[in-house]
């Protein structure tokens, strides 16, 4: 159904499409801009030239390797929560709170009435996208992990405040679909937070982003506790669910083989929080599980999560070890596909 | 009655200031190899210090130690356990915190004590009552993965002898008050039978010191009953996710010693003193505990910034004297 979709946005993709998450590495050279802006050395115009070398870098990238959708990279976000606070009205930015161990980050605050005031991503959206002959994804972080990320000091209550954000973004979801956007991914990797809220309001937060705009949904869950969600989550209005699985595939399978997943999947193959590559075989055998509880033209492979902790030559060992385990798999699926027909 | 103005139990060790970033430094230099682990102990012992200093002079009768040196709630004890390994990180609850996960392989032993030499080195620099904290056998166990063969109740035991030497070891050292933690209860009520085993186990050790059973992060008005009917000295609640909750401790009385978790340990918005001693007169007026502890819903140190940690235990006092002043 989903394939129709596609193919009616006029979308052309094989089986198995490859993508990735969102995230790359930001080059050494980018790293060492964003803290001399930061310490007021450098000027926006300089840090935003060297983000659009970067984002050209990684666009190269990933057509040498052959992925099928691709994505900007993200060069230019530091927190794809705090980013997107940065950038829409009623938010301040806090003091530090720890995360763990020795790390702190710093969280949106909402102080006032959430609104947009002009696009946020769609810039970089267009400049990837003039790039490429490719689809490149546009890319979003979801209501409901906007809200969580966030403390909130506006909104009597956590479904207001998620629906606020829902009504926000969805303004920028249709910028990014008016300029051009035909695949549009909502990173949700909160949504199993309480998992009593899904139906609460996270499903009516995502309808509200999506709404009337005519594109390709795709939503990013990570950090697992799917079993609490599942398959409740099907009800959120995405094509396409791209979860996390490379550490917990059998739990899943197992899921999937006692209710039928009805969507798209972007099956995370490869581990991002590794510095080991997986070898081809392993990848392999991942994709062809995936494959006994889902039809081909359900499947889209994808590594787990973005790719941003991993070095340069990590990502690119891991991606390679991808677009290779799926070229082995596709051969033997469209020749089934074509005896189907 | 008495009611006091309390700490829940941890607070931030890094602020925003130049001068507040002495602990992420040393935490740093410290994995680079550049200062020892002593070394490192040291600024420990010094924040621990600054951060008791800081508590007091919000002027709360009952302070804790910042829990400065535990990495999390869940692998600070389990690290120094033998029977039991640290693996990856993993989600806190539904928070954006992260903890290192224990796997049990199985019986569990203390290399030796590990919380009296900081609660000693605490209750040396603290001018008020100083409350130690420990995480409960049943949360150790439910956020562990079981690699050992036996099933979970085997684990809470194992855990529960861990703790329960903690405890002893807690009151030799002169601990007269002593906050047991177990949020997970509250997400798996089907576990009650366990859970209550484990609580009267430890409640065998705790001596003359009393014991406060502390739940956050979920709804307590269910369970409020049965935790109401357990053999310790007082309970401990989170009072941000239960609106039904000072009705139920009304309707089944507070018992003897009450801590009221009413000002938001999780969000940056400071909480409304007239409506919240409105809530803490009603429970007080309806079901008389003997005393009342107004505090934090949670912990501070893992989900708010400094600055906004001081904020919140100014407001603790500040509800605390509103309601004492209108007894
Ligand atoms: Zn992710």
């Amino acid at each position: 159904m989903t394939r129709k979709k596609l193919e009616k946005l006029g979308l052309d993709l094989p089986l198995l499409p490859t993508t990735t998450v969102g995230s790359f590495p930001k080059p050494p050279y980018l790293l060492k801009a964003r803290r001399d802006f930061m310490s007021g050395q450098l000027k926006s115009e300089e840090l935003r030239a060297l983000e659009e070398r970067a984002t050209k870098e990684w666009i190269k990238f990933q057509e040498d390797m052959g992925l099928d959708v691709l994505v900007d990279g993200e060069m230019y976000r530091g927190d794809m929560a705090t980013y997107f606070a940065r950038n829409l009205d009623g938010f301040k930015i806090s003091g530090l709170v720890r995360s763990y161990g020795n790390r702190y980050y710093r969280k949106p605050v909402i102080t006032g009435e959430v609104k947009w005031r002009g696009p946020i991503t769609v810039d970089w959206w267009r400049f990837a996208q003039e790039l490429t002959e490719k689809p490149v994804k546009g890319m979003i972080t979801g209501p409901y992990t906007m809200m969580d990320w966030s403390f909130n000091e506006y909104y009597p209550s956590r479904r207001d405040a998620c629906l606020a954000m829902a009504k926000a973004l969805h303004e920028e979801v249709r910028a990014l679909a008016k300029a051009g956007a035909k695949i549009i991914q909502v990173d949700e990797p909160a949504i199993s937070a309480r998992p009593e809220e899904l139906h609460e309001f996270a499903v009516e937060a995502m309808e509200m982003v999506m709404k009337g705009v005519d594109a390709y949904f795709i939503t990013h869950i990570c950090y697992g506790a799917f079993e609490f969600i599942y398959p409740g989550m099907l009800d959120l209005p995405a094509d396409n669910f791209d979860l996390e699985m490379s550490n917990s595939e059998l739990d899943l399978m197992d899921m999937f083989r006692a209710h039928p997943f009805t969507k798209d999947l972007s099956f995370g193959v490869v581990d991002v929080h590794s510095h080991i590559v997986e070898d081809v075989e392993t990848v392999e055998k991942r994709i062809r599980r995936a494959l006994e509880v889902l039809k081909p033209e359900q499947l889209w492979i994808d590594p787990d999560c973005g790719l941003k902790t991993r070095t340069h030559d990590e990502t690119l060992g891991k991606l390679r070890t991808m677009m290779e385990a799926v070229k082995r798999v596709r051969g033997d699926v469209t020749l089934e596909a074509r005896v189907r027909e | 009655m008495k009611i006091l103005a309390s700490n829940h139990s941890s607070y931030p060790r890094v602020g925003d200031g130049p001068g507040e970033q002495k602990h992420r430094q040393a935490y740093t230099r410290m994995e680079r190899g550049e200062i020892s682990e002593e070394e490192f102990e040291r600024v420990q012992d010094e924040i621990t210090k600054e951060v008791i200093q800081r508590q007091i002079s919000a002027a709360l009768d009952i302070v804790t130690d910042g829990q400065i040196r535990w990495h999390d709630p869940i692998s600070h004890l389990a690290r120094h356990l033998e029977g039991c390994e640290i693996n990856g990180l993993l989600r806190f609850f539904d928070t954006n915190f992260y903890f290192r996960q224990p796997v049990v392989k199985g019986d569990l032993r203390r290399r030796r004590p590990i919380l009296k030499r900081e609660f000693e080195f605490a209750k040396k620099v603290s001018a008020k009552l100083l409350k130690p904290v420990i995480t409960g056998p049943y949360t150790l166990a439910k956020l562990s993965i079981n690699r050992s063969g036996s099933g979970l109740r085997s684990v809470v035991k194992w855990f529960t002898k861990v703790v329960s030497e903690e405890i002893a070891d807690l009151v030799e050292a002169g601990a007269s008050l002593i906050q047991i933690e177990e949020p997970a209860i509250l997400r798996n009520p089907g576990d009650w039978e366990v859970f209550q085993e484990s609580i009267e186990e430890l409640v065998s050790s705790k001596g003359s010191s009393d014991l406060l059973l502390c739940t956050y992060f979920g709804d307590a008005a269910p369970l409020y009953q049965k935790l109401s009917k357990l053999p310790v000295d007082g309970l401990v609640l989170d009072f941000t996710y239960s609106p039904k909750l000072p009705e139920t401790i009304s309707r089944f009385g507070g018992g003897k010693k009450l801590g009221l978790g009413v000002v938001d340990g999780r969000n940056t918005r400071m909480e409304n003193s007239d409506e919240m001693t409105g809530v803490l007169r009603r429970i007080i007026s309806t079901s008389g505990p003997e005393e009342i502890h107004v505090m934090p819903s949670c912990g501070l140190g893992d989900y708010l910034p400094s600055d906004v940690a001081f904020q919140k235990l100014k407001k603790v006092v500040e509800i605390t004297n509103t309601v004492r002043a209108s007894l």
